[in-house]
């Protein structure tokens, strides 16, 4: 059975971004929130890529994943000050715990 | 040559940071600071009244925005002139009314973006520009209304003016949008020009949404209950809403754009049968109010809807000159009123009584803006009164013209009932009261003089109007003609003849004891405003009700709002893999 | 075959970072992701973004998070999940299963071999990129001094 690149590489993406989302919807520690932002927005950057080459524009796409790589790296730094603000706050890292919308 | 558009615009909004900035240390200089910048203000707009022809200006943006135009035709001109001196005038009223009062930086700021913001929003030409002035005026409502923010009344009457103004934004955006959408310029002058280049059924759209928006501005049937709650601003601030800068609007709207709707089907009659019921039901409560200004606040409603009617009847001449009158005459009331306030201390009209005597000036002025309102001739208020009700006989149904006689003769017949109670009848109140102060008398003695010579105005005005808006159907005609037009036609007697009545029933009202009594209930109606107080108490009830249930879906919970997330992006790619 | 093998081992990598009781481990698997991912966008052909990846995401994130970890304190005390594991599950898998749907049929190509330079591309066309990473930038700073400020706050009121 032979599998091409491009495929694997889709199902690269739609693993990644899979695994993020599930792990958004499951964890209710902030932090493990933001390792699964990282690892859906990785699946995003491949995707990027990918799609560039299949284009035949990988430097367009190179630049566009440069600008996502580097605004994934400022969330996942302001998430993190975030979570170490509300940890000192709340005492706690527990979403549920931190939200005050329920009476 | 300088451009005078921009600086009318300018100076006010330049003189509200300026006085932003400055704060509340030094209460006079305010105030002076104040009257510099709107007095500043009107003269370029008096100084583009004699410019004969229409003029443009564009700040260049491009882009979805379109670029942003102004053009200033008779009708912005007179307009922003309108909003630039009775702005002036009610400025410097406040020196004395709002003397001694914290917090003056924001009041005089927010009067100077309110007044900066108006000029705007009618000498602008590009549609969403026009709405953008159209929240400006909407937000500065608000935040004069509410001026006195530790009073919850007034909070709650800044509060539903915004909402009820809103609705009529959300008309005004979904016009240009769908404007731009058809035609890809949100271009006002073109549109009039040519209206074929939406589709009937686009068009027609368009019309009722603009309808909609002007008559929630305007405080029209079945918006009008927020006009009489914004009574807890301060009186100059009434004045400003009332005859300058707000309700105005709404009437500039239908006036702006009656060329391109005037063929839409059953647009005209709508118009006027909104004007016509707003006038009628807002009389009808005038005369039931007890609180001066909401008598006052209830003529408004009534004398727009008058303006509404001749809009509607295609008598867009007789409109503007209608809102002319209005303008200098309900200022006066309002400022008079607020001198009356000033001193009694009360807005109840059955605490009043007796005032005339040591209030002669004030007494004077009111009177003669009451004979405007009431329609007795050779005030200005009569003539233009006349010249709404003669286009509404031309065009117009003749069942509604009799609603509006009708309402004449209710006009004169409250406008006696509130001058009687204030300041002749029995006084209710054993107190020494002082006649208005300097700086109210210069702002009250040049409207007086106002409701006396505007009317000299009609030639020259007209002229303006036809020389620079082309499409309106409008005919220039001297000052002697109009006059001539009014005196010779039948349909003034009938008029008059319901003043006559009006002012002959609150003459002989102990003689027709017995009919009051059976007009009671309607008088009781009047009073609950006809069931439309419960109605907008039962909307907002059910909007909390159901934000309350709706509330339960926000949990606050991370994972919840991603499973949400997910879920909408499931449906959109089913959707996809369907529909592609 | 080389791909394949650097996709599996990328999947298993954000498998481990999402499955880890600790917080530590789970930052030590997204960097081992990040860096196979680095990998993977080298073989696909990208190799400038590849390094920043490496770099960055590798490197720069996982100390942050490390360094953020330390702060918050790793609590290892497991929560039971608020949502049901099978609605996660579904929704994951049906969000899957319809973008595969729609796109692997489309995929199944030999992919092109291209290059261009990356710089003209980036500093020439793409001038808005670079003002916004600026922008980013900016505001990560801004984030790395609100982790280290409140540090010594957090020491002072302790001390």
């Amino acid at each position: 059975m032979t599998v091409s690149v491009a495929v694997a590489s889709v199902c690269a993406v739609f693993g990644l971004v899979g695994i993020g989302f599930y792990g958004l919807m499951m964890s209710r520690n902030l932090i493990k929130a933001v390792v699964a932002l990282q690892i859906a927005v990785k699946g995003v950057l491949v995707a990027m890529v990918l799609a560039g080459k299949l284009n035949s524009q990988l430097a367009v796409a190179q630049s566009m994943a440069l600008t996502v790589l580097v605004a994934d790296t400022i969330v996942a730094v302001l998430g993190l000050a975030l979570a170490v603000q509300i940890r000192r706050h709340f005492g706690s890292l527990d979403t549920t715990e931190i939200s005050t919308l329920r009476k | 040559m300088l451009e005078l558009v921009p600086l009318i615009i300018a100076i006010p909004w330049f003189g509200a940071v300026v006085l932003w900035l400055t704060g509340d240390s030094h209460p006079r200089r305010l105030g002076w600071m104040a009257m510099i910048f709107s007095l500043a203000s009107a003269i370029p707009a008096i100084l583009m009244i004699f410019e004969p022809t229409a003029i443009d200006f564009v700040i260049p943006i491009g882009g979805v925005f379109g670029d942003f135009t102004f053009h200033a035709d008779g009708l912005g001109k007179f307009l922003a002139a309108v909003a630039t001196i009775i702005g002036a005038l009610a400025v410097i009223f406040s020196q004395d009314y709002m003397a001694g009062q914290a917090q003056l930086a924001r009041y005089y700021a927010f009067i100077l973006f309110f007044i900066g913001g108006m000029a705007g929003l009618v000498l602008a030409s590009n549609l969403l520009l026009v709405f953008f002035f159209w929240e400006i005026t909407a937000l500065c409502s608000y935040a004069l209304i509410s001026f006195n923010n530790d009073d919850p009344k007034a909070v709650a009457g800044g509060m539903k003016a915004l909402v009820m103004t809103q609705l009529g934004g959300i008309g005004l955006l979904v016009g240009a949008l769908l404007l731009y959408s058809q035609t890809g310029s949100y271009d006002i002058q073109t549109f009039i020009h040519t209206p074929g280049v939406l589709s009937p059924q686009l068009l027609s759209l368009m019309a009722y949404v603009f309808l909609i928006a002007a008559a929630a501005k305007s405080a029209q049937f079945p918006f009008q209950t927020w006009l009489p709650d914004a009574m807890e601003a301060p009186s100059p601030i009434s004045a400003l809403i009332h005859a300058a800068t707000m309700v105005n609007a709404g009437v500039y709207l239908l006036a702006r754009f009656y060329p391109a709707f005037a063929a839409v089907p059953g647009w005209r009659l709508a118009v006027m049968l909104v004007g016509a019921i707003s006038a009628v039901l807002a009389a009808l409560m005038a005369l039931a109010a007890n609180d001066l200004k909401r008598v006052l606040a209830y003529s408004t409603v009534s004398q727009l809807g008058y303006m509404f009617y001749a809009v509607g009847a295609g008598g867009v001449f007789a409109s503007q000159f209608h809102l002319m009158s209005h303008a200098v005459f309900k200022a006066l009331l309002f400022l008079a009123a607020g001198a009356v306030i000033h001193v009694a201390g009360t807005r109840d009209m059955r605490q009043m009584g007796g005032f005339g005597k040591q209030m002669p000036l004030v007494r004077t002025v009111f009177v003669l803006g009451a004979l405007s309102l009431a329609g007795i001739p050779i005030m200005n208020g009569f003539w233009s009164k006349e010249l709404v009700l003669e286009a509404g006989l031309h065009s117009g149904a003749l069942w509604l013209y009799a609603l509006m006689v009708f309402t004449a003769g209710l006009t004169a017949l409250y406008t006696c009932r509130c001058v009687w109670m204030v300041f002749y009848g029995e006084p209710h109140q054993e107190r020494h009261l002082h006649d208005a102060p300097s700086y109210m008398r210069w702002a009250l003695i040049p409207l007086a003089a106002g409701t006396l010579l505007t009317t000299l105005m009609a030639g020259p005005f007209s002229r303006m109007l036809e020389r620079t808006l082309p499409d309106h159907g409008i005919h220039a005609e001297t000052t002697f003609h109009w006059l001539m037009e009014v005196v010779s036609a039948p349909a003034t007697l009938i008029a008059l003849a319901a003043v006559a009545i009006g002012i002959a029933a609150w003459g002989w009202r102990g003689r027709f004891g017995g009919l009051a009594r059976g007009l009671r209930w309607v008088m009781h109606l009047a009073d609950n405003s006809f069931g439309f107080e419960t109605i907008n108490h039962q909307v907002v009830a059910q909007v909390n009700r159901s934000a309350e249930t709706l509330r339960l879906t926000q949990t606050g919970y991370l994972n919840w709002n991603v499973a949400g997330i997910t879920f909408g992006l499931v449906v959109v790619l089913v959707l996809l893999a369907v529909g592609g | 075959m080389l791909e394949l093998i650097v996709i599996a081992a990328m999947i298993f990598c954000a498998v481990m970072a999402i499955r880890a009781q600790r917080l530590l481990t789970s930052a030590i698997y997204l960097a081992g992701c990040s860096a196979l991912v680095a990998l993977f966008l080298y073989q696909l052909g990208a190799p400038e973004i590849a390094v920043i990846e490496l770099s960055v995401g590798a490197g720069l994130v996982t100390i942050l998070f490390v360094f953020a970890i330390n702060i918050a304190g790793d609590d290892p005390a497991q929560h039971p999940p608020i949502l049901p594991k099978p609605m996660a599950w579904v929704l994951v898998l049906m969000a899957v299963v319809t973008a595969a749907t729609i796109l692997l049929p489309n995929y199944d190509t030999i992919l092109p071999l291209v290059s261009e330079p990356l710089d003209d591309t980036l500093w020439e066309k793409r001038t808005l990129d670079v003002i916004l990473q600026s922008v980013f930038i900016f505001a990560g700073v801004l984030g790395v001094l609100n982790l280290l400020g409140e540090t010594t706050y957090d020491q002072e009121k302790h001390s």
